[in-house]
């Protein structure tokens, strides 16, 4: 019984940088050189060179410390956002027209800032078990709120002031050896983030937290301290590339990092990390955002082309250069993030460039690696601790512990707050109107977003799928001309093609579905943006409106009059859409709580693999919870711009996020398994009951709407940390237990 | 089971062969189990009964040998094949919905219908009636299963086993996260279900609770079968013995083992 092989001491494997990592530097030169063939104005001079690797800097930079997050298995979508924070607030303290504070106090306040938003996002992950992206998404609204907020949407300058300090405004110009600083402060950056990750301790640690964070915390690693540091040098990694930008430009404009979550992200997975946690490297990190500050440039900086123009009869060549519309930047890249995410497991892990160049060898392929070898994940035991206080309690006490309890009666106190706000106006039929068609679009999305919320997933891209139908439809109805049903019909298909992407990547390449409707989040308002070339578009067949105009409008519109009375009155009230949303809400409703499709959704959110084993066919509800929540959005976009008579590229901005707090409010779990549509209708009451009463003018003073957005922003949080923490863990319950044994323990004391 | 050769066995695996890769985890595996039989399967870690318990369910794809069930030869490609012919497991960390009530559990994946609707009245009364046949007490049919303390969530995943009337039941670990007395109760539904002819397998490592309900034990070791022995002729000491020092060379049936072997 001796083995037959044991294992030997040869060379060991590199740490800093792999085969991958040669991959993509070959790569890197060769679309480099591509670029500098087809634009050679643009790419052939050292000086584009110089401005790519400067531009780089700052994206390397932060994509250093995002390894560290996304090894941990971890997210962080704020870094955007922390970017563009940290520079708005440095110009607003250093700014001699605001705060005009000296050098080192400004610095020291930014990194302080820098450091709160990373170790709050590390206390919501870790100690309050939020899930990463919906903690650091919040997070990443809220911050643009703020942005927004410190800046009345204008840049920031401070040049003047900025010649006093040379020491700390020459990081982001060039320096004696004719490179740029930033440059030389990311090569530092890097090296010692490499060697961090791939030769000490922390690092080790990182790898093994991301791998199997329940074998790490069994071999005694603190893995939630891991985290949080994670957080903590993804947020002050943020911060400094904040820094370089503030050194460099001299200012800060509100579209600072907007979307640069998308672009670092994009870097770490191409640079070989898995989005599944265990794996990366600092080194390929770098070079994946070099490639990918390269793609952005390329796409941004568009190719040369002669165009032929007709003047007075001649037709004279002339040089132009085709860009990109508004939009096209944001598909791609969202595109390259979700094929970049596929490149780990799909192309890293069944190791096809080792069987590819083995068989051009005509050698016999290497081992398949084995897999699942190991224990792949711990057993979810979630909501273990939940009493049954359902069970036992009756009356008032069941309709308590029910999980829609806290929206019902949310909707009701805000309702009736707004009425004790503005007595003279709340309950007028004009704002009642108002309120339930803001409460339309909100309640059909969260109609389909609950299906998948139950069945375990997320929709990110709801509210960029609202987006793209509508300017689909917009785009035929005016670019094209087409009759109102041909419009509806295009629209529903680009809906229902985007929910084909998320499901397929989600369901068929078993991706998380954060990641996969986070790229198509970016790639449809992309689109949309796109289709309409960043325009509104406006004017078009009244026929097609009527979906979004009232009962009563309609009847008029058809040439019929309705005899006053009760049936009137209604039909003035109410819309074509609202009813609409009822009887889709009805539906969705019984289908979720009687049928075998709602009981299996409820088995694949709570327990996917007891639910397989059961012989559900959990693949198929995934992928029809996530079409559905595709179906929805694209009605109410569809909807939404015949309201509107036209279509704006904002167009269901932050209703993703509205969505998600509705239904978490209404008593869905972000970790699956619960959710309810009568919970989710009356969250979406709550949410838009919020927003109506912030933007309601109460002696002259209204909130401005980013601050609405940073308060919605908190008030998801809380929805998740209350189901999380009360729902599920029932902490209130603890809590009266222990006070119960406490004041039972001293043997009557107190008499 | 003295007469045990006179009743054909309800499940027979021969020569089961299985490899991962350079690692043979199973070698020449022979198993028997008779109808009403209680089957311990132990061994070290690594011994492969995990591994052959997958192979009968159709978890894993046996390399070599061959499958009797009934003794019809099978060859199952999915767990849900050994499911539909009759062999349920029940799995260390029971495969519950917490988020759905018992009587939801029981019939999880196949709620019985009424129209396009699931019949409820009929769903909790049908659960109520197993839980009943097995004398397990769950308060109620509605409670949520996450509310249910570890041992009662085994009962549930039991009851969800015997909902289907299998001939052949295994239990993987089924004690190693329950309670002294949870485990008491787990063993008298082991005997229950033994009174209605279910024959069952478990996998333990607690010879304990074996020997308190077990009518014989089989011990793997490094893949290979190195014996069995009936419990009512044998102690923990000789079990323990085969599972360090036994190998295939000196492996002795349980029959040719018993003192009363004609």
């Amino acid at each position: 019984m001796t083995p037959t092989k044991t294992t030997s001491l040869k060379r060991p494997p590199p740490q800093l940088a792999g085969g991958w990592e040669l991959g993509l530097l070959a790569f890197l030169v060769l679309l480099y050189l591509g670029g500098a063939i087809v634009n050679p104005i643009f790419f052939g001079s050292t000086e584009a060179l110089h401005a790519l690797l400067r531009d780089t800097s700052r994206v390397g930079i932060i994509a250093v410390g995002m390894t560290f997050v996304i090894v941990n298995k971890d997210l962080d979508l704020s870094v955007g956002s922390t970017y563009g924070l940290v520079a708005v607030v440095f110009a607003r303290l250093f700014a001699s027209s605001f705060l005009d504070l000296g050098i080192v106090a400004t610095l020291l306040l930014c990194l302080a800032l820098g450091g709160t938003i990373g170790l709050v996002n590390g206390l919501l992950v870790t100690v309050l078990r939020v899930p990463a992206f919906i903690a650091t998404l919040t997070m990443l609204f809220i911050g643009r709120g703020f942005v927004l907020a410190l800046t009345h949407g204008q840049a920031i300058y401070y040049s003047g002031k900025a010649r006093e300090y040379p020491l700390f405004f020459h990081l982001g110009e060039p320096n004696l050896f004719g490179f740029n600083n930033q440059i030389a402060v990311f090569a530092i950056v890097a090296v010692i983030g490499a060697y961090v990750l791939a030769k000490t301790r922390w690092g080790y640690e990182t790898l093994a937290t991301g791998g199997n964070e329940q074998a790490a915390v069994y071999a005694g690693i603190p893995t939630n301290w891991v985290r949080v540091r994670a957080y903590l040098i993804s947020s002050l990694s943020a911060t400094l590339a904040a820094l370089l930008a503030a050194a460099q430009d001299k200012g800060a404009t509100p579209l600072y990092g907007v979307s640069w979550e998308l672009t670092i992200i994009a870097s770490v997975v191409i640079g070989g990390a898995s989005i599944l946690g265990g794996r990366g490297r600092v080194i390929g990190s770098c070079l994946g955002a070099a490639l990918v500050v390269l793609v952005d440039k390329v796409l941004r900086e568009g190719w040369p082309i002669t165009r032929s123009v007709v003047i007075e009869g001649e037709t004279i060549e002339v040089s132009a250069r085709y860009t990109l519309p508004a939009g096209a930047v944001l598909v791609f890249l969202g595109l390259l993030l979700v094929l970049a995410v596929l490149i780990e497991p799909y192309l890293m892990r069944r190791q096809l460039a080792a069987r590819l160049w083995a068989w051009l060898r005509g050698r016999p392929p290497p081992p398949a690696l084995e897999m699942g070898g190991v224990a792949l994940e711990g057993v979810q035991t979630k909501g273990a601790m939940a009493a049954d206080m359902e069970f036992s309690a009756t009356g008032l006490g069941k309709f308590l512990a029910r999980r829609d309890a806290l929206a019902i009666m949310l909707a009701a106190v805000l309702w009736l707050a707004g009425l004790a706000l503005r007595p003279d106006y709340w309950w007028t039929l004009s704002n009642t109107f108002a309120i339930l068609l803001n409460y339309t679009e909100l309640a059909l999305i969260t109609i389909g977003l609950t299906y998948v919320i139950a069945a375990g997933d997320i929709d990110l891209s709801v509210g960029a799928v609202l987006a793209l139908a509508g300017s689909t439809a917009a785009y035929f109805l005016k670019v094209l001309g087409a009759d109102p049903m041909t419009a509806v019909a295009m629209g529903l298909v680009a809906g229902m093609l985007a929910g084909l992407v998320n499901a397929v990547v989600t369901v068929g390449f078993k991706l998380p579905s954060f990641i996969a409707t986070l790229g198509m989040f970016y790639i449809a308002r992309g689109l949309a943006a796109w289709l309409v070339a960043g325009r509104q578009l406006t004017g078009w067949s009244e026929g097609y409106n009527l979906i979004g105009r009232k009962v009563n409008d309609v009847f008029t519109y058809l040439g019929l009059s309705l005899p006053p009375g009760i049936v009137r009155t209604v039909a003035e009230v109410i819309s074509v859409q609202t009813i609409w949303m009822f009887l889709v809400a009805v539906i969705a409703a019984i289908v979720l709580a009687y049928t075998p499709f709602g009981m299996k959704v409820y088995a694949t959110g709570g327990n996917l693999r007891a639910a397989a084993y059961a012989g559900i066919n959990t693949n198929r509800v995934r992928f029809l919870a996530l079409l559905l929540a595709a179906l929805c959005a694209t009605m109410a976009g569809i909807i939404n711009i015949a309201y509107f008579r036209s279509f704006n590229p904002v167009a269901g901005q932050f209703r993703e996020l509205d969505a998600i707090a509705s239904v978490i409010i209404g008593g869905g779990s972000i970790f699956g398994g619960h959710g309810s549509m009568i919970g989710s209708l009356a969250g979406a009451a709550v949410i838009t009951l919020i927003r109506a009463l912030l933007q309601l003018n109460v002696q002259g003073f209204s909130m401005p709407q980013h601050w609405i957005n940073v308060f919605i922003g908190v008030i998801l949080i809380l929805a998740v940390l209350i189901d999380i923490w009360v729902r599920q863990a029932n902490i209130l319950g603890e809590l009266r237990a222990r006070i119960a044994k406490r004041a039972s323990a001293p043997g009557g004391t107190h008499g | 089971m003295a007469d045990a050769a006179s009743i054909e066995p309800i499940v027979e695996m021969r020569g089961i062969e299985k490899a991962f890769g350079a690692v043979q985890a199973l070698r020449d595996v022979d198993l028997v189990l008779y109808p009403g039989e209680i089957l311990g399967l132990v061994g070290d870690n690594s011994a492969g009964k995990s591994t052959l318990m997958k192979i009968l369910t159709g978890a894993y794809q046996r390399d070599a040998g061959e499958i009797l069930v009934a003794g019809r030869p099978v060859h199952f490609r999915s767990p849900h094949e050994s499911r539909a012919a009759g062999i349920e497991m029940i799995y260390q960390d029971f495969a519950l919905c917490g988020n759905m009530d018992v009587g939801q559990n029981i019939f999880l994946g196949r709620w019985p219908l009424r129209g396009p609707f699931v019949d409820r009245r009929r769903m909790y009364q049908e659960a109520d009636r197993v839980l009943k046949r097995l004398k397990v007490d769950v308060n109620s049919v509605y409670q949520k299963v996450e509310s249910l303390s570890g041992g009662r969530q085994q009962s549930v995943a039991i009851a969800r086993a015997i909902s289907f009337e299998p001939p052949v039941v295994i239990l993987d670990e089924p004690t190693a996260n329950l309670s002294a007395m949870a485990t008491e109760r787990l063993l008298e539904t082991m005997l229950e279900l033994k009174r209605q002819g279910v024959a069952q397998i478990i996998i333990s490592h607690r010879l304990v609770d074996i020997f308190a309900v077990g009518d014989r034990v089989m011990v793997l070791k490094r893949g290979e079968y190195v014996g069995d022995r009936y419990v009512r002729n044998t102690d923990e000491h000789e079990v323990l013995e085969i599972i360090v020092s036994g190998t295939r060379e000196t492996a002795l049936t349980a029959d040719e083992a018993s003192p009363r072997r004609p």
